[in-house]
């Protein structure tokens, strides 16, 4: 056993997939620790806020102000208002109403801003400008109007009195900073949230333990089926066999997932918990199990030392259990190491089609691709919301296949250096 | 050289296959060439291939050609007045503009327009509008269904008509609002074509409402001109007879309406980002970003949130065939007042809704016309805008709905309450809303979980009025018509629809309640402004102490988002039409087909 373990970590495959893996377990634990609570909670108000950090607007005003005069803060600010684009749209605007531009540089801002001045008209509707236009005109106008002069400008900050009228309580000026760790509320959202407004990284971390869960139950049940059934059918032989690999063909022939998406649709959304969906998968892909094990127990069943336990009187469980099953353990253990790869990648793409489990429990890798699809993430470039749930898909099963060609490696023969 | 042979041959093969898969694209794509400056091309209206043409059938499948959205598809067919949704009047189409009610509004007349003509060139008169009532009325389609308990007859002659009403046991007209919809909403067929569809299919019922109607004729601007399973073009009738200057004085500008049959709404939406579809009804979700981020040439019809014209909320009813709601009006209310409506403004409708504390909530959709028709402050008490799980649990827990067992569940007579919320799979932002439903659910120590049947298996459970599978699902009431809000108050509490199987028509959670139901009927009969108000006023107290259903967000009837890659001068806000006699009318974003909101097609040019 030692011996074999040594072995098995001396294989760079297996290592590598098995660094992955766990690597992806321990975040599955530590995270939760440093970020407890339900990865269900809607945190955010609205869809798909993008990732970042989050400095509570409120809290900011009062935390203690720092004055710093940076050489760039106004170009910067400048900047987010003003792009290029908004630039090449003025000089459109000022040739849509004749004004003279023959000797205007666009690099010139201060002028730009000037002439902006003299011509924008919001009630001006130029002559075959279409309504888009018209409104894009009218946000730049504003946003030109928020960046202000540039230097000494201030924000001011008003409450109602007791008379109910404003008074200005706090001015904000330009050059006042903050830092962060003042600030009473500073969240992170390093992947941003969903559609519904949840931590997408905490739900990730969530949903990823039960993929793996649901991987790991799939997996067992396949395996134990497949196992059991490839054991009868190799050992007994006859017409047990012909009829283990009769029903064993059956489930070979009809696609598994075209089963497993019927098994889903008509056990119905109200009983599909994560447990049912990862059961009914294993119900559905222990075929080649079966058969791969009859095929190593055929090889088995006529050797010397199994017949010498015939001829001692062993029962038939204690031959198929001392006897067979360890010889071909490490292949079973292979075996099974794919079917809980496959298993959570049938959970995705069952939940994609909207069969998987029911939603307001727990959040699956295939629930998020299913609501990320659902909102549009993928068309309207709200990345974070479905990118790194695949990407954690394709890790899992990487590690998972690594491992096991690692393993594939050190217990076949004839693949063995 | 087997090899050579054998590459050969598989080299043939794929050749052959590339060859007949572009054969059967060029198929599929239909050999109809639209000029594109010439075609107004749509998105959202229909899903799947049109069944039939045939104005007095069902089950046409046809919603750009047979069809009502806010307000009636004046597209092929056209009804006796437009509904504008926007000042809530009529507005004459081949019907003059002004009806007349008699003095106790049991009969209404009006004249049909001179120049008012069918396809054929034959003047639209009195017969047709008889004849489309009574074989509405004869075989039961929904002209005849939905007007028949309302409409005595319908009689005249030449260019004048008068609608008679139906009248109760105290001789009073049953619902005059009725005889008001029936004008908007009902398509006028030609009695000679009626009688030409009547004789072939012998009289039968069933085979003429089944009828696929091919030779009709019609009289609105548009005629159909290709339809399959790809998708539907619609032609100009340039002989149509409201180029008259009684109606509109010129034709409406696009020569073709085209629209493509998309798989879903994600293709929709990206065929018009591609400026391929020009009017999008479909609901965008942040559909702002399609400007402020993508910088498209789109726009909707506010500049601002909630970007469409509200006028209708779709609404999740309890459903009161179950013991356990029916039986607990403090459960029924619990769980309304804890679910985050904000939330589900915010995410399911991105937005694109005012919220419970800008317009308040009660029986009335946000247009100004409806909110002035009852007194705020008497149910101010009442309304509730959301998210108050500690109010919730007060509530429960004062009704004695609470958890005895210690499992974290309320039980009800020793059961644990547990509940489904229930919406077809695919409509997003109503599964968002139920998942917000099931959230307020377990914040009150009640189990909601949320289940998404398909649409199919959906209404067929929905609208069985004996149902116990559904306990909170959703659906629309109506959204704007000259009956409501009366109608939706009726869908809300009327009891008209208790028990009626294959129940389309309203109050699907089936609550009975004699009171509302005796204040809703005297609603149609009432005039005095005073005496109404107070009636409404009443009806929302009732609805909002006694909560059978809440409404989750307002909601447009009909998107609005249009591409002005090739058109433009489309409707926006405060956009209007100039008529024949120089009054200015504003056009409602009603996909420029509904109601007056056709007046759009007239007002439309080319970019550039």
């Amino acid at each position: 056993m030692k011996n074999t373990l040594r072995q098995v970590f001396h294989s760079s495959k297996f290592v590598a997939g098995f660094i992955i893996f766990v690597a992806i377990l321990l975040l599955m634990i530590i995270y939760p620790l440093i970020n407890p609570g339900n990865p269900l909670q809607q945190i955010g108000v609205g869809t798909f806020a993008k990732p970042g950090t989050y400095v509570s607007l409120y809290d900011a005003t009062k935390a203690p102000v720092s004055t710093f005069r940076l050489p760039d803060a106004a170009e910067k600010r400048l900047g987010t208002s003003l792009s290029e684009e908004d630039k090449a749209a003025m000089v459109e605007w000022f040739e849509a109403v004749g004004a003279d531009i023959s000797d205007l540089d666009t690099n010139d801002t201060e002028k730009m801003l000037e002439m902006w001045d003299e011509y924008y008209d919001p009630s001006a509707k130029p002559k075959g400008m279409i309504r888009a236009k018209i409104l894009y005109y009218g946000r730049l106008d504003k946003s030109l109007k928020e960046m202000g002069s540039g230097d000494g400008d201030s924000i001011s900050i008003a409450e109602p009195n007791e008379e109910g009228v404003l008074e200005e309580t706090k001015k904000i000026l330009d050059t006042d900073y903050v830092n962060t760790k003042e600030v009473a509320n500073v969240k992170t959202l390093p992947l941003g949230t969903d559609n519904f407004g949840r931590d997408v990284l905490k739900e990730l971390v969530s949903a990823t333990g039960t993929s793996i869960r649901i991987g790991l139950i799939a997996g067992i049940v396949a395996t134990l089926i497949g196992l059991t059934l490839g054991l009868l059918a190799g050992y007994v032989g006859g017409f047990l066999d012909d009829i283990i690999m009769f029903v064993t063909n059956i489930f070979t022939v009809i696609p598994g997932f075209v089963l497993l998406i019927l098994i889903s649709y008509s056990i119905g959304q109200e009983q599909r918990g994560a447990a049912v969906v990862a059961i009914v998968i294993g119900f559905t892909s222990w075929t080649w199990t079966a058969r791969s094990v009859r095929s190593q127990v055929i090889s088995l069943r006529n050797r010397d030392h199994v017949n010498l336990s015939k001829l001692s009187g062993h029962s038939l469980v204690r031959i198929v259990l001392t006897d067979i099953l360890p010889y071909i353990a490490s292949y079973v253990v292979m075996a099974f190491i794919l079917q809980v790869s496959s298993g959570i990648l049938s959970e995705a793409q069952l939940s994609l089609l909207g069969l998987g489990p029911k939603t307001t429990e727990v959040p699956t890798l295939g629930l998020m691709m299913n609501w990320a699809m659902l909102y549009s993430a993928h068309t309207n470039g709200s990345w974070w919301a479905y990118f790194p749930v695949i990407l954690t898909i394709t890790l899992i099963s990487f590690s998972l296949n690594l491992m096991n060609t690692g393993l594939d490696q050190v217990f076949n023969p004839t693949l063995r250096d | 050289m087997k090899k050579l042979i054998s590459m050969l041959l598989a080299m043939a093969m794929v050749l052959s296959m590339v060859v007949s898969t572009a054969a059967l694209a060029d198929e599929a794509t239909g050999d109809v060439e639209l000029p594109r400056e010439e075609t107004l091309y749509f998105a959202g209206q229909q899903w799947g291939a049109v069944n039939s043409w045939n104005p007095i059938g069902t089950n046409q499948n046809n919603s750009m050609g047979i069809a009502a959205g806010a307000g009636w598809r004046e597209v092929m067919f056209e009804t006796l007045y437009m509904w504008n949704v926007l000042d809530g009047k009529l507005y004459g189409l081949l019907a003059n503009d002004d009806y007349e009610w008699n003095d106790d509004m049991t009969a209404l007349t009006f004249t049909l327009k001179d120049a008012a003509k069918w396809s054929d060139g034959t003047d639209v008169t009195a017969e047709d509008v008889i004849r489309t009532f009574d074989v509405g009325v004869e075989i039961a389609n929904g002209t005849g269904s939905s007007y028949g308990p309302y409409i005595e007859s319908v009689e005249g002659e030449g260019k004048s008509v008068t609608i008679n009403a139906k009248l109760n046991d105290e001789g009073a007209p049953v619902n005059p609002l009725k005889i008001l919809d029936f004008l908007e909403l009902t398509p006028i067929a030609q009695a000679a074509w009626i009688d030409t569809c009547y004789e072939r299919n012998g009289g039968d019922a069933t085979a003429i409402l089944n009828d696929p109607g091919d030779d009709v004729v019609w009289s609105g601007p548009y005629t159909k001109y290709f339809a399959d399973d790809q998708k539907v073009v619609f032609v100009r009738d340039d002989n149509y007879w409201g180029q008259d200057a009684s109606m509109w004085g010129k034709l409406p500008v696009p020569k073709y309406l085209a629209h493509a049959i998309y798989a879903d709404n994600p293709a929709g939406e990206n065929a018009l980002k591609a400026g391929e579809v020009d009017v999008c009804q479909q609901f965008i979700g942040n559909v702002q970003n399609l400007w402020l981020e993508d910088g498209l040439p789109i726009s909707t019809y506010y500049e601002e949130a909630p970007y469409g014209v509200c006028l209708t909320m779709p609404t999740a009813w309890f459903n009161m065939n179950m013991p356990v709601i029916a039986e607990n009006t403090a459960l029924r209310k619990a769980i309304a007042i804890a679910v985050d409506y904000d939330s589900i403004i915010a995410n399911a409708m991105t937005g694109q809704s005012p919220t419970f504390a800008d317009v308040p909530r009660s029986l009335m959709n946000p247009t100004d016309g409806e909110q002035a028709l009852y007194d705020h402050d008497a149910v101010a008490d009442l309304q509730w805008t959301g998210n108050d799980v500690e109010g919730a649990i007060a509530l429960l827990d004062e009704a004695g709905l609470v958890d005895s067992d210690g499992d974290g569940w309320r039980e009800y007579n020793g059961e644990k309450i547990s509940l489904n919320a229930v919406c077809p799979n695919g409509w997003t932002d109503w599964q968002a809303s139920m998942e917000l439903v099931a959230a307020a659910g377990q914040a009150i120590g009640v189990e909601i979980t949320t289940y998404y049947p398909e649409a199919d298996a959906y209404n067929t459970v929905f609208t069985d009025p004996d149902q116990t599978e559904y306990a909170i699902f959703m659906w629309s009431p109506d959204a704007s018509t000259p009956s409501n809000p009366w109608t939706r108050i009726n869908q809300f509490m009327g009891m008209d629809y208790v028990g009626v199987t294959n129940n389309w028509s309203g109050n699907w959670g089936q609550y009975k309640n004699e009171e509302a139901d005796a204040l809703i009927k005297q609603i149609p009969l009432t005039t005095d402004e005073a005496e109404l108000k107070n009636l409404y006023t009443e009806l929302t107290k009732i609805y909002l102490t006694e909560v059978p259903s809440f409404s989750l967000m307002y909601r447009p009837s009909v998107f609005h988002a249009v591409n002005e890659s090739v058109w433009t001068n489309y409707p926006y806000e405060g956009s209007t039409y100039t008529m024949g006699d120089g009054t200015e009318v504003l056009v409602p974003p009603a996909d420029c087909t509904d109601g007056f909101g056709i007046a759009a097609l007239y007002n439309l040019e080319l970019v550039g």
